[in-house]
């Protein structure tokens, strides 16, 4: 079993399984969470993962910059040991931006289309 | 409200012009994305202006769950099916972007509290024809074609689901999606044999939000595509490149016999014409470019994104939003090759022009539209989809969306904002929704193609 803490709600504290995705286990256990698609595609339930590891490689929604930022999305990600999380809109400070204004550097698009970082000679 | 043959709708254009005046019209709102772990719904609004309730939400029609993102709606039959005397305009069919679900929607057993007849399920869609991220509906005769954008893994291009008239899936429409690698909006014109559809983008692109670099890595469209409508296979593509970045929405003239329609190109800014030339191929240039407009906060020139457009019933005018900008306007088609601007308002936008409208502050600026049959009243909402909202306009949370209305004038040419119509969804009960598209029970001027 894996503990789940959510710590804009208190740190409220729930046991998974950690072999479904975390939407789903955290649903049954009554925790009330945005969702959309449930494929990992649309975003609406990005959380941010303040601590622990997740299993979400079957995303395709984050560029490379919201998942340095640490969002994951639930309703696909699997815990992979004790996790802290963000939920709700609240964790989104990082998610959502202008594009104009803030652009992404060629290493931070999606994993489809980013450049790998080139280390830089010390 | 229909016309005075048997079947739904109206025999023609002119005739449709003559219909009475909307008393009631449906726009949906969302919670998706917002924060607020509710339902959209579907919002009925009392646009009688004698009526006590007038400009006012007088019943939400909830969905069953959460997550959908309603977006955009289309009815069950229109004019194309005028002469059957057993069809009725009586559903609407209402899908779900983010879930995939397609709620059918009785609006005819009590117009101003519609119910849901019956849900087409999203995963039932995904077994059967390997689609996801629902968009535009038109009937087709007695027949319901709906545009998907992805399959059911939320990946271009995604194609068309077909259902009979008793909401049950038939299957894929099309034969062939040929090489087109996106969807979004289409229309048709049978009496041309003809269908065009136009390129957003994956849901798993657009979804998230937008990302302007994807733009350049060609995860976004920039071509129309024409259609042997009969055939069910694409037949020409016209490549738009820079001058139609992310074309959106796509109309024919209403006349059944004209073979000129317009695409508004939302990243590009810029309204494309397109007509069937004498040899029977297609062409099509730019007749509406709208200049990026600089904003001290922003590095770079702010694009319009014309994201919607909309041909009035008479086919004399052109309309067209800038989201960004706050700006709609009414340009004279007369001649389709030359259009002449002829009213302009402003609502919200990021340049500033109009904050606050009618008393309430604009989140947003002018996004869908419905024009009344007449020409006369235009209704427009602020909100385009929950993560690019939240993107541009990250306000719209708190203050939620903004049904304003518009006068126009059909025999000048001219737009004023009606000073005694506004809806705010940001006073709604559950907290602020924001709302979309919109039909009028009795046809509007996006529902109807005559066969």
């Amino acid at each position: 079993m894996k503990k789940i803490i959510i710590a804009n709600r208190n740190n409220a504290t729930y046991e998974v399984k950690g072999n479904k995705p975390l939407l789903l286990e955290l649903r049954s256990l009554g925790v009330d969470l945005p969702y959309g698609c449930q494929y990992g595609g649309c975003i609406t339930c990005a959380a941010k993962l303040i601590k622990g590891k997740v299993d979400q490689k079957s995303q395709v929604a984050l560029n490379n910059r919201q998942i340095n930022d640490g969002y994951v999305i639930l309703c696909v990600a699997r815990a992979k040991t004790d996790c802290t999380f963000d939920i709700g809109v609240e964790s989104h400070d990082k998610l959502y931006r202008n594009p104009f204004i803030d652009p992404l550097a060629p290493h931070e698009l999606k994993a489809d289309i980013a450049t790998i970082r080139e280390l830089k000679d010390d | 409200m229909e016309g005075l043959c048997c079947g739904p709708g109206y025999a023609s254009p002119s005739e449709a012009i003559r219909a009475p005046s909307e008393q009631l019209l449906y726009t949906i709102a969302i919670y998706t994305g917002t924060g607020i772990q509710k339902p959209d719904y579907l919002a009925t609004i009392d646009v009688d202006p004698k009526s006590e309730s007038y400009s006012k939400v007088i019943h939400r029609l909830e969905m069953p769950g959460i997550g959908d993102e309603l977006h955009h709606m289309g009815w069950n039959a229109c004019s194309s099916c005028h002469g059957d005397k057993s069809m009725s305009r009586r559903y609407l069919l209402v899908p779900g972007v983010r879930s995939n679900n397609i709620y059918v929607v009785d609006t005819a057993t009590n117009p101003k509290a519609p119910r849901i007849h019956k849900i087409i399920q999203g995963t039932e869609i995904k077994t059967k024809t390997n689609l996801s991220g629902p968009h535009t509906v038109h009937c087709l005769g007695s027949e319901i074609i709906i545009s998907f954008l992805g399959d059911a893994k939320g990946e271009a291009p995604g194609g068309y689901l077909h259902l009979n008239k008793d909401f049950e899936i038939l299957g894929r429409w099309e034969n062939s999606m040929g090489d087109i690698p996106f969807s979004y909006d289409f229309w048709y014109q049978p009496r041309h044999n003809v269908m065009v559809s136009s390129e957003w983008a994956a849901p798993n692109t657009f979804m998230p939000g937008f990302d302007l670099e994807e733009v350049g890595h060609l995860k976004y469209g920039r071509r129309l595509h024409i259609w042997d409508f009969e055939k069910k296979k694409p037949i020409q593509t016209m490549y738009l490149g820079e001058d139609g970045l992310i074309p959106l929405e796509v109309k024919f003239l209403h006349n059944p016999n004209s073979c000129h329609g317009f695409c508004g190109a939302a990243l590009s800014a810029n309204v494309i014409h397109f007509w069937k030339t004498k040899n029977g191929s297609w062409e099509w240039e730019k007749i509406i470019d709208i200049d990026n407009e600089p904003q001290p906060d922003w590095p770079i020139p702010i694009p319009g994104v014309m994201s919607a457009l909309l041909v009035s019933m008479d086919d004399k005018y052109l309309y067209i939003n800038n989201w960004l900008h706050g700006d709609m306007r009414q340009y004279d088609i007369t001649d389709p090759h030359n259009p002449v601007l002829t009213g302009q308002v402003w609502m919200g936008g990021l340049l500033g022009k109009a904050p606050i409208v009618n008393g309430v502050k604009i989140a947003g600026g002018p996004q869908m539209y419905q024009l009344s049959l007449d020409g006369k009243r235009m209704y427009v909402t602020t909100s385009l989809f929950s993560t690019w909202d939240n993107q541009f306009y990250p306000e719209i949370r708190t203050n939620g969306g903004v049904m304003l209305m518009i006068n126009c004038d059909v025999k000048n040419g001219g737009m004023k904002i009606n000073e005694d119509f506004v809806v705010n969804f940001g006073n709604e009960p559950n907290g602020p929704s924001r709302c979309h598209e919109s039909r009028y029970p009795g046809g509007d001027c996006t529902s109807d193609i005559w066969l």
